[in-house]
């Protein structure tokens, strides 16, 4: 059990910065998923956790007691590798009494404690196998059974899910928020799959280029992104990004004009930008509607392809008045086809305005 | 085999079996003919492949055998042929363990530790190798006779100084095991780390196991090397009973006789104990020892 603090962490690889001040904390029992595309550092984060790449200047803290110096094995942590790292000339018993072993710890405690983490994870018959036996989702569980023996206060999964199928990563995902629930022990998690963010986490910390963007629940991050990075890393399919340029604001809302010419109101509050500042509009792809007719504020498109799922219709159609495209989830009843001609609606509550420098501008509900 | 095959393929294969054949019989042909030698009555390079009368007289002197002169009575060989071949498999043994314990750790250090001056370090080793022994012979000689001055057992004239001076040659077997190494997931390692391991007990609790192919590799050629050796083994060894095979085997061959069947016998003796230590290390030369770690 144990809290971890993070005060002005950065870290470096020769000349080239990969932190650049992280400033954090992570609750007792909470499970946190750091999120971010690939490169953005966050694997050297959860590495820096581990004791595993040393803190260039900055502080970490793990329940208390500041660790930059501390040993990884000092430092009361487990941490499950994306390669899973399982020793492959011993067996699976030996892989999870390794730890234990070292430390010193008697051998009928090693066993009972191993037996218990196997149980836990039910891989009791597969003990006396060697790494080389067992499948990809088996490997994972005794990487995981060899981090739980060890009891550590904070447990650290780096992509620990991304080498499996994706039906197995499924029940993996559950499993591990299982072993959450029961355990209570601090998690920490990395991912750049924002599906497994989404259900796994009591708080994402969203990363890129070093950077924390935004840390919040996972909902609070897809109805409230802070800014444009985060509303476009949330959510699958992707929000919906147009240039527009702001025609009016009051208190009320703000006016907007796409492209092709067409004025809308968005629910933000842009007072304070001068009129015809460029900004961008977002919008979720469940909340943009398609029409057949037209209506207020709607802008006339076309679909480029309808992909029909059966519960649902993604309709690709073209940006108005650009060169891009945008994606609209839509009702499998919608009639509208490949090629056909259709009108957007952008309602304006769900319209969220980034400004020029990519905040996210002040909601109005 | 469902393959079409084209005609001229035939011809290929067959011509590829005949060379294959041939080159086969190009290796084998030296052993065979040294086996003829020492099977063959008196000391002669030349003859037949297959003895016509077969005399075991070369094998008598090289086992140590007293065989019966001209005058009926007993000769007991005057060279210690089988006591040259024991120097020759100690001294092997123990410079292959030595070459074998500092090439693991000096490769651990290359391939895993961050230093300053590993490329100059590792370029320099390279360097070194480049120039054959030979060239150093004399230093060589003069440094073990200055080293016994102080240190009696590494002096010139001693096993040990032998060993000493062939495990000194382990550039090249430092770059084949950094290279095997840098093969497995460094992950495994780090887990260990994390598991509460030190430097040391990763290496040799973890990395270790997982090298054993390479490791078995490197103390078969340092065996080998050492066994075969003959320069080095020339000027550092002096007495009689002292030498090794190799160092020994060139009394057999002095300007007024040259006595090629004990040679050839003795040659196949000292054949035999690299064919016990690759028999016995070839059950560990198997790959796939790091399957099971990763995805794979």
């Amino acid at each position: 059990m144990a809290n971890l603090q993070f005060k002005a962490l950065r870290k470096s690889f020769g000349d080239l910065e990969i932190l650049h001040g992280i400033d954090l904390e992570i609750q007792d029992g909470e499970f946190i998923v750091f999120v971010g595309p690939s490169g953005c550092g966050k694997s050297t984060l959860l590495r820096c956790i581990a004791g595993l790449e040393e803190i260039t200047s900055g502080e970490l803290f793990i329940g208390g007691q500041k660790v930059n110096e501390v040993p990884p094995s000092k430092r009361g942590i487990a941490m499950v590798f994306q390669s899973y790292a399982l020793y492959p000339h011993m067996t699976v018993a030996e892989n999870m009494a390794f730890g234990l072993k070292l430390a010193g710890h008697s051998k009928p405690e090693i066993a009972a404690a191993v037996l218990r983490a196997a149980q836990i994870l039910q891989i009791e018959s597969l003990l006396d196998r060697r790494p080389k036996a067992l499948s990809g989702g088996q490997r994972q569980r005794v990487a995981i059974g060899r981090a739980i023996v060890r009891k550590p206060g904070v447990f650290l999964f780096d992509e620990p899910l991304s080498n499996l199928d994706a039906g197995l990563r499924v029940q993996m995902r559950v499993e591990l928020a299982r072993l959450h629930t029961d355990l209570a022990t601090t998690m920490v998690y990395v991912t750049h799959d924002q599906v497994e963010a989404m259900t796994l986490a009591h708080r994402i910390v969203v990363i890129n280029q070093g950077r924390i963007e935004q840390v919040g629940a996972p909902l609070e991050l897809y109805h409230h992104p802070a800014n444009r990075f985060v509303a476009g890393f949330i959510g699958s399919p992707r929000m919906n990004f147009l240039p527009c340029a702001l025609v009016s604001a009051t208190e009320a809302g703000a006016r907007v004009r796409l492209e092709d010419g067409t004025v809308l109101s968005a629910g933000a509050d842009a007072r304070g930008l001068a009129e015809g500042t460029d900004l961008t509009l977002g919008i979720r792809p469940e909340r943009l509607l398609a029409d057949t007719v037209a209506g207020e504020g709607t802008a006339k498109t076309s679909v480029i392809v309808a992909e029909h799922l059966g519960d649902t219709v993604f309709l690709y159609v073209r940006a108005p008045g650009g060169t891009g495209q945008l994606t609209v989830k839509a009702k499998p009843e919608n009639p509208l086809r490949t090629g056909d001609e259709t009108h957007l609606g952008f309602p304006a509550k769900h319209c969220l305005l980034f400004g020029p420098d990519e905040q996210t501008l002040p909601r109005i509900s | 085999m469902a393959i079409v095959i084209d005609k001229s393929q035939r011809w290929r294969v067959l011509a590829a079996h005949a060379f294959l054949v041939f080159l086969c019989v190009l290796v084998i042909f030296p052993l065979l003919m040294v086996i003829s030698i020492s099977l063959r009555p008196g000391n002669f390079a030349t003859g037949t492949l297959i003895p016509e009368t077969i005399s075991l007289e070369h094998w008598r002197f090289a086992l140590g055998i007293p065989s019966a002169g001209p005058d009926g009575q007993m000769i007991k060989p005057d060279l210690p042929v089988l006591l040259w071949l024991w120097n020759s498999v100690k001294v092997a043994t123990l410079s292959a363990t030595v070459a074998l314990f500092l090439s693991t750790t000096a490769a651990y250090a290359f391939a895993r530790m961050k230093f300053a001056g590993k490329k100059a370090a590792l370029l320099g080793l390279m360097l070194m190798q480049m120039f054959p022994t030979v060239l150093a012979l004399i230093a060589i000689h003069a440094i073990f006779s200055r080293i016994g001055h102080v240190f009696p057992l590494f002096g010139v004239d001693s096993h040990w100084a032998l060993v000493l001076a062939y495990s000194g040659g382990i550039a090249l077997h430092i770059w084949t095991i950094k290279g095997f190494y840098e093969t497995i997931p460094i992950e495994i390692e780090e887990a260990a780390t994390v598991d509460g391991a030190t430097p040391w007990q990763a290496f040799w609790r973890v990395l270790l196991p997982m090298s054993l192919p390479i490791l078995m590799v490197i103390f078969l050629l340092a065996f080998i090397g050492a066994i075969i050796e003959y320069p080095q083994a020339s000027i550092l060894l002096r007495s009689q009973d002292k030498l090794t095979l190799a160092a020994g085997m060139k009394q057999f061959l002095y300007a007024q006789k040259y006595l090629w069947g004990d040679f050839a016998a003795a040659a196949i003796l000292s054949g035999l104990p690299i064919s016990i230590v690759f028999i016995l290390a070839q059950r560990w030369m198997i790959s796939g020892l790091t399957s099971g770690a990763n995805k794979g």
